[in-house]
């Protein structure tokens, strides 16, 4: 902990754990007595937000290694859909039990009319992330499951379905940042932070729909706007050929195949079938998830930390065994805020240049 | 009520969110039976629910213009299971693009039978065509009003009428 | 510092008890806008957003979903940090230091009239341990005066004076929440709310939102701006459990201002420095802060004030604005500091403007018992 310079918490809503503003109440638990200290909070994007603030931190030339810390239990309050209503406006969104399944199941309804997704191309979303959570020994959810699984579960918001969600679990996360000098110091084989991204939507999903919407919210537009500034660091131009590892802050299955189109992996609408021909598996073009991702476990405060705690583990080689991709040179890690409107990305490396 | 591993507390916070000029206006003309939006004044978006801004355009909006009563769903989803403090299941909601406004309010969409999820998910499909049913009691707030689907035949009738 | 940062302009919405005719959009939109007039540049021209604020007093529990967007950031890079308004200049700056970003947009807001201000802080307290006995920001504050007044033996005048100078200072600014000057005698008579704190001797409680414009050096020259320059700043928590802390001293503050110092090359802050801008919680808050920022040994903050040297008129004018005794949008306080120490240094205060102005400090607190605090010192 002396080594540690600063440190970075990464804290969502508040009102799961029932502590208002509970970085404050965590700061001895993180080290952070007498040093700067400071929360990031961006919804869900949390995670990776915080993970970019502690690289600004360094990247600044103000420190020399930097703590991002954080910790989630969402189970403790009754219901987190009943917290997460009150995300919604309440002049003009509260009364309608808006929660964020419901708003998983607008993005749904469109990429379904958009491009005839159908429900059992997300039902083999979570399939696929049920069995790489497996091979990942700290995921919350796991298992064999078969797509038939998923369409018998229950509709919790048509067409959303149990096992198209995440849960609501309990975890924490953290990663530390340190110079480049420090890092040839310390490790042969650090994950290097080469390139990251942020974009801000609109938080109003009918500007996404219809009349003079600029983007569809189907899509996730500001996911690929906020990957191209990542990849223009990163220096990569086809992401395909380039990326081998994605750890996607997914927590819905029809999420995944929005983004990983915006990412840039393929066409819109592509996502369903490439996603049956296994394009996406752990020995496919690009594993997404190896993790198992959101989908098998959702601290929210710190979901899209372990993203970054993921790929990073992915490009030093050091997954557990059966979770580790071979090969990794880049991983693209992002988080997903708010009503679907912050999207954050950061793409890691096994090679400094 | 403790089990000697977890503490029972509650949150009970309450809140007077201030409305505004904008959102009163906005909701003065909703008992008054209409549904008006602001306009930007650079580049015309009508926005709904009403701001006092654009955000593309990052100026004021103060010009008003009436919007119609009857619409097109963009996006919709029905609840069959109950959460903690939302309204009882099951019920069907919708963003939906009145016309002359640019941007989709959601609101409840009664009046569909949702005993067959799939039955009641085809009749809400995104396209069709609902109007806005205004509550007998206004109490100017967004609750003053839902959306029924317009039959296609009546749609029909209505739209040559006009 | 390697990469310099600038700051080009400011916005800042009127103080106010209770914002009723603006949603708070609309607050945060107004202040927004002011900034960008202020710095002549266009949302276009932003290329990173930095927001700040409190959820759980904004009765939202994501409240940047509502406010990125009058805060300017549809489809910019945007991050929120929390809770207090000036850790957003922290976070934006740094994003201009790395040479990724070149124009930044800082805002924090609160609307103290929505929310419960005192069931929010008591829920700031962790449910084990502290919450039962119903401390809250007052409450907090108070135990905190009590241990100073009694380790260094305060006269009861001394925090009453700090108020009549604030207030004082607040009735010539005419953004405040408060401008009434008061007495000396009114301050004394005023009920205790919580010992040995008196009702006047706490900030009220106020809505009002404010934002900056920052850019790079190479921004700044490239618009050709006489900007003032962020100096120094620094920042730094201290532990949350009352029990393990010294709760004369705000030793976090100390931690910060070195930084802060060390950064701007400052040595002797009561001598380099021409007015600060701090965050006043309470009167005797200020006098702490005094001992906290090294403008002299700890328990002598009492002389500063008898000798008037933090007056309008002193060596170190602390407070034109009024401070926090005079206006409270309380997470945005610290930012509305950072504004104020802009104005002071462009010689754009008016009526509270303080002569020959070329380094100001601004500091910011939050937490219970000023747990974390921040300090900034802006130059010609
Ligand atoms: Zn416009």
């Amino acid at each position: 902990m002396n080594e540690i310079d600063a440190v970075v918490y990464s804290m969502g809503p508040s009102e799961f754990l029932g502590v208002n503003e509970p970085d404050k109440w965590c700061v001895d638990a993180v080290g952070g007595r007498d040093k700067p200290f400071m929360r990031i909070h961006t919804g869900g994007a949390t995670g990776l937000s915080a993970a970019q603030a502690g690289f600004h931190h360094v990247a600044a030339g103000l420190f020399d290694a930097v703590l991002v810390v954080g910790a989630d239990k969402v189970r403790e309050c009754k219901d987190s859909q009943q917290v997460l209503n009150t995300i919604w406006d309440p002049l003009y969104e509260r009364q309608f039990g808006l929660t964020t399944i419901t708003m998983a199941a607008f993005q749904a309804v469109r990429h379904m009319h958009l491009y005839g997704t159908k429900e059992e191309q997300m039902a083999l979303v979570a399939v696929r992330s049920w069995g790489n959570a497996l091979n990942n020994p700290v995921a919350h959810l796991k298992g064999h499951i078969t797509v038939d699984d998923v369409m018998m579960s229950p509709y919790y918001c048509w067409p959303v379905k149990k096992y198209d969600m995440c849960p609501s679990s309990a975890g924490g996360a953290a990663i530390v940042i340190v110079s480049g000098k420090k890092a040839m110091k310390l490790s042969t084989r650090p994950a290097w932070i080469r390139g990251c991204g942020e974009v801000a939507n609109t938080v109003f999903l009918g500007d996404q729909m219809g009349g003079r919407a600029q983007m569809d919210f189907a899509d996730s537009d500001v996911l690929a706007m906020a990957a191209t500034a990542a990849y223009r660091q990163a220096g990569i131009r086809n992401p395909v050929k380039e990326i081998q590892v994605a750890e996607l802050y997914a927590p819905f299955t029809v999420c995944e195949l929005s983004m990983v189109e915006a990412l840039g992996f393929c066409r819109k609408g592509e996502s369903g079938r490439l996603n049956e021909e296994g394009f996406f598996n752990m020995n496919g073009e690009i594993a997404v998830n190896p993790s198992g991702g959101t989908l098998c476990a959702n601290a929210i405060a710190i979901t899209a930390l372990a993203r970054v705690c993921d790929g990073a583990l992915q490009v030093m080689g050091k997954a557990p065994p059966k979770m580790q991709v071979k090969n990794v040179r880049n991983a693209v890690c992002t988080g997903e805020g708010g009503s679907f409107q912050f999207h954050a990305v950061m793409v890691l490396s096994a090679d400094y240049y | 009520m403790n089990d000697g591993m977890t503490l029972r507390g509650g949150w009970n916070v309450e809140y007077n969110y201030a409305v505004g000029t904008t959102g009163k206006k906005f909701f003065d003309a909703l008992i008054e039976k209409k549904i008006i939006a602001p306009k930007c004044s650079k580049c015309g978006l009508v926005m709904l629910p009403p701001r006092s801004f654009c955000e593309r355009c990052f100026v004021p909006a103060e010009e008003w213009v009436e919007v119609g009563r009857e619409g097109t769903i963009q996006a919709f989803t029905i609840v069959p299971v109950k959460f903690e403090s939302l309204p009882e299941p099951p019920y069907a909601i919708a963003y939906v693009l009145l016309d002359g406004a640019d941007t989709a309010l959601v609101n409840f969409i009664r009046k569909v039978d949702l005993s067959d999820l799939g039955a009641a998910a085809k009749k809400l499909s995104i396209g069709k065509r609902v109007r806005v049913v205004f509550e007998k009691r206004r109490k100017g707030t967004i609750n003053d009003f839902h959306y029924e689907l317009i039959e296609t035949g009546q749609a029909r009738r209505q739209r040559s009428k006009k | 510092m390697s990469h310099r940062v600038a700051i080009l302009g400011v916005g800042m919405t009127k103080i106010e008890g209770a914002k009723k005719d603006q949603k708070l959009d609309d607050m945060v939109f107004e202040a927004s806008s002011k900034a960008l007039a202020d710095a002549s540049v266009t949302r276009e021209g932003i290329d990173s957003v930095v927001i700040s604020g409190c959820d759980e007093l904004d009765g939202r529990c994501i409240s940047s979903m509502l406010l990125a967007m009058p805060a300017g950031a549809y489809l910019k890079d945007e991050i929120k940090v929390t809770d207090e308004g000036c850790y957003g200049v922290i976070l934006a700056a740094m994003r201009l230091m790395t040479g990724l970003f070149d124009l930044s947009l800082v805002i924090s807001w609160c609307k103290t009239s929505e929310a419960p201000v005192s069931d929010v802080m008591r829920m700031r307290w962790d449910p084990f341990y502290h919450r039962g006995f119903g401390m809250n920001h007052i409450t907090s504050t108070a135990l905190m005066a009590g241990v100073y007044k009694s380790q260094y033996g305060i006269p009861m005048d001394i925090p009453a004076r700090v108020v009549v100078k604030n207030r004082k200072n607040g009735a010539r600014n005419p953004n405040a929440h408060l401008q009434r000057p008061i007495k000396l005698s009114e301050v004394r008579s005023s009920p205790v709310v919580s010992w040995p704190l008196r009702a006047l001797d706490c900030a009220p409680e106020s809505d009002g939102a404010c934002a900056l414009v920052l850019a790079s050096a190479r921004k700044a020259r490239e618009l050709k701006r006489d900007p003032v320059w962020l100096a120094g700043f620094g920042w730094a928590t201290d532990s949350y459990y009352l029990g393990g802390r010294d709760l004369s001293k705000l030793r976090s503050l100390g931690i910060a201002a070195g930084m802060a110092y060390g950064m701007a090359r400052i040595k002797n802050p009561l001598k380099e420095i021409d007015i600060a801008e701090i965050s006043d919680f309470s009167s005797y808050h200020e006098l702490m802060v005094y001992e906290g920022l090294g403008f002299c040994r700890p328990g002598r903050a009492q002389d500063l004030i008898k000798e008037g040297l933090t007056d309008m008129e002193g060596v170190l004018p602390v407070n034109p604005s009024g401070g926090l005794l005079s206006s409270n949008p309380f997470t945005a306080s610290g930012l509305f500091r950072v504004c104020e120490a802009y104005l002071q240094v462009k010689g754009n205060a008016e009526n509270h403007q303080v002569q020959g102005v070329k380094r100001a400090l601004a500091h910011g607190s939050s937490g219970f018992c000023a747990q974390g605090n921040a300090v900034f010192i802006l130059s010609r």
